[in-house]
């Protein structure tokens, strides 16, 4: 930043352009959103003896738990179901995690927002980037569990590279959207907590999609989680994702980034106001 | 360089629970005091729900570099408003500003800290929040620390500490990385005798380097200390714009008379 004249008016920085304007700017300030998000992390378990190891420890014991209960009923043995469970439930957790911060990605923030004049994509960068710091250290728990249960690593598990860029780009839509929405309307943040609540139990993450009778297959894919969640556990498990999932993806992810840009484009300025 | 162009700028706070007045809303603005504006800001819709307050109106105003500005009003004048639409965290609704240079901004005590951080944490915070590399926040602090004075506070949680403490630790930190444009809240009065010398001096220093200082204050004494020019808000509008004495001046004479005319 060199000396410079920033001019503020009504229509100073909205619009799309200011939007991705916002965005690029926020993404060169890297070095602030990675100490945040790292700040933040250390702060939650500052106070716990085993600190940081209790978000590997709760997933353990979530994905232990469900998979000796559940095995018996969905029909595979019990080392493959638990990888199955452990992929599902990191990728859930990292999806689902993206409705419930983004919620709060501004609100949370307000301190920030109403003192510096930063780019608010900054926010969304650094709650996307505690999210993929938790995802991270799931994986250094699923990926011993995927060797133990004989894996053995193929072409196919180089899909989790675009997977995981659309996981990235998908959040920073859902993020800045749901942000700009509930600091307007809190009554989002309350709605998207409650649902997201119910999205585990009809995602198959518990349970297997392929074990299904036609309806219930069928309605399980009208679930877009189902196709999220598939293009990163099936390369992993050694199969091929549904083309199907791969399309309602990329459709998704274009419609969630065209909401996100009107949104953005005419009321990304008032958000001060609204906090 | 530094410059500020203030042209008509309106801004409007939208209020979203629609508060009904309990008060007629056709002669609660006759009923009221002539000097307090607070019943003429409101904006309200056809039905007389309130829709929003204007925080400020009409105001217009030009800062050249080297000049120090002090604001002074009323509370709920619109100073803070004011401070931050310089500073860019408040979009204009009517007319627009220009800010030429480097600003930085302290307009609330509480904001921008992260309470739960230590001070050294806040330092890094806020050094790359303000736009500076990692390796110019190392080089400056240990001068923060040190003009903050906090001594082993300094790596504690910002929770623990007092307001005056806060506050030391906030100036030091926007100070240390030499902004071309200084916009401060009136919280500055909240530090002890040695440290407003301290400030003082350092925020002449500052404009001796051609900065522009915008200061919003209570006190007098801090004011013509450290301003050039004043500018008086009075219900979101410019009262009075003139070098600071004939301001503060102008500004105590209109207390007194109003104090006088209540009793």
């Amino acid at each position: 930043m060199n000396i410079q004249t920033r001019r503020y008016d009504l229509h100073a920085a909205s619009g799309v352009l200011g939007f991705v304007k916002d965005l690029w700017a926020g993404l060169a300030m890297v070095e602030l959103w990675r100490t945040f998000a790292w700040d933040e992390i250390q702060q939650r378990y500052r106070r716990s003896m085993l600190g940081v190891s209790w978000i590997i420890l709760s997933f353990l014991m979530f994905v232990g738990g469900v998979s000796f209960f559940f095995s018996a009923l969905s029909g595979r043995e019990l080392e493959s179901f638990i990888v199955y469970v452990a992929l599902g439930y990191a990728a859930f957790i990292f999806i689902s995690g993206n409705f419930i911060d983004g919620c709060q990605v501004f609100t949370s923030s307000h301190v920030w927002i109403k003192a510096l004049s930063l780019p608010y994509s900054v926010h969304v960068y650094r709650s996307l980037f505690r999210s993929l710091l938790i995802f991270a250290l799931q994986m250094v728990v699923v990926i011993p569990l995927m060797i133990w249960s004989g894996w053995v690593p193929g072409l196919l598990t180089l899909l989790v590279v675009p997977t995981l860029v659309l996981y990235v780009v998908n959040a920073v839509a859902v993020q800045y959207l749901l942000g700009l929405i509930s600091a307007r309307y809190e009554d989002v943040g309350h709605l998207v907590t409650s649902i997201t609540r119910l999205l585990i139990f009809v995602t198959p993450i518990l349970w297997v999609r392929e074990g299904l009778d036609g309806a219930r297959a069928f309605a399980a894919d009208l679930n877009p989680l189902t196709h999220y969640v598939e293009i990163f556990r099936a390369p992993l498990l050694g199969e091929m994702p549904r083309m199907t999932s791969w399309a309602v993806v990329i459709g998704v992810t274009f419609a969630i980034w065209l909401a996100a840009a009107l949104c953005a484009a005419v009321f990304r300025r008032r958000l001060p106001y609204w906090l | 360089m530094s410059h500020i162009l203030v042209q008509d700028l309106a801004v409007t706070y939208p209020l979203f629970n629609r508060a009904r007045s309990s008060l007629d809303t056709q002669t609660a603005p006759l009923d009221a005091g002539e000097d307090f504006g607070g019943t003429q800001r409101l904006v309200r819709d056809k039905r007389g729900y309130i829709k929003g307050v204007r925080a400020l109106d009409g105001v217009s105003f030009e800062v050249e570099q080297g000049e120090r500005i002090g604001l002074v009003g009323a509370n709920g004048s619109g100073k803070t408003t004011l401070l931050q639409v310089l500073a860019g965290i408040y979009p204009p609704e009517e007319g627009f500003v220009t800010v030429e240079g480097r600003t930085t901004s302290l307009v609330n005590i509480n904001l921008g800290m992260r309470s739960e951080a230590t001070g050294n944490q806040n330092i890094t915070l806020r050094g790359l929040a303000s736009g500076r590399k990692r390796s110019e926040v190392e080089a400056r602090r240990a001068e923060i620390a040190a003009f903050a004075g906090l001594g082993e506070f300094i790596d504690l949680p910002v929770d623990t500490y007092s307001a005056g403490m806060r506050m030391r630790l906030n100036f030091a930190i926007a100070t240390a990385f030499e902004p071309d444009v200084l916009i401060l809240d009136e919280w500055l009065s909240a530090g002890d005798a040695k440290f407003r010398k301290a400030a003082s001096e350092r925020m002449s220093t500052f404009v001796g380097r051609a900065g522009i200082l915008v200061l919003a204050s209570h006190s007098a004494s801090l004011l013509q200390a450290n301003c050039t020019r004043g500018l008086w808000l009075h219900d979101g509008r410019v009262r009075m714009d003139a070098p600071i004495d004939d301001v503060l001046a102008a500004y105590e004479a209109s207390g007194k008379s109003q104090t006088a005319a209540q009793e």
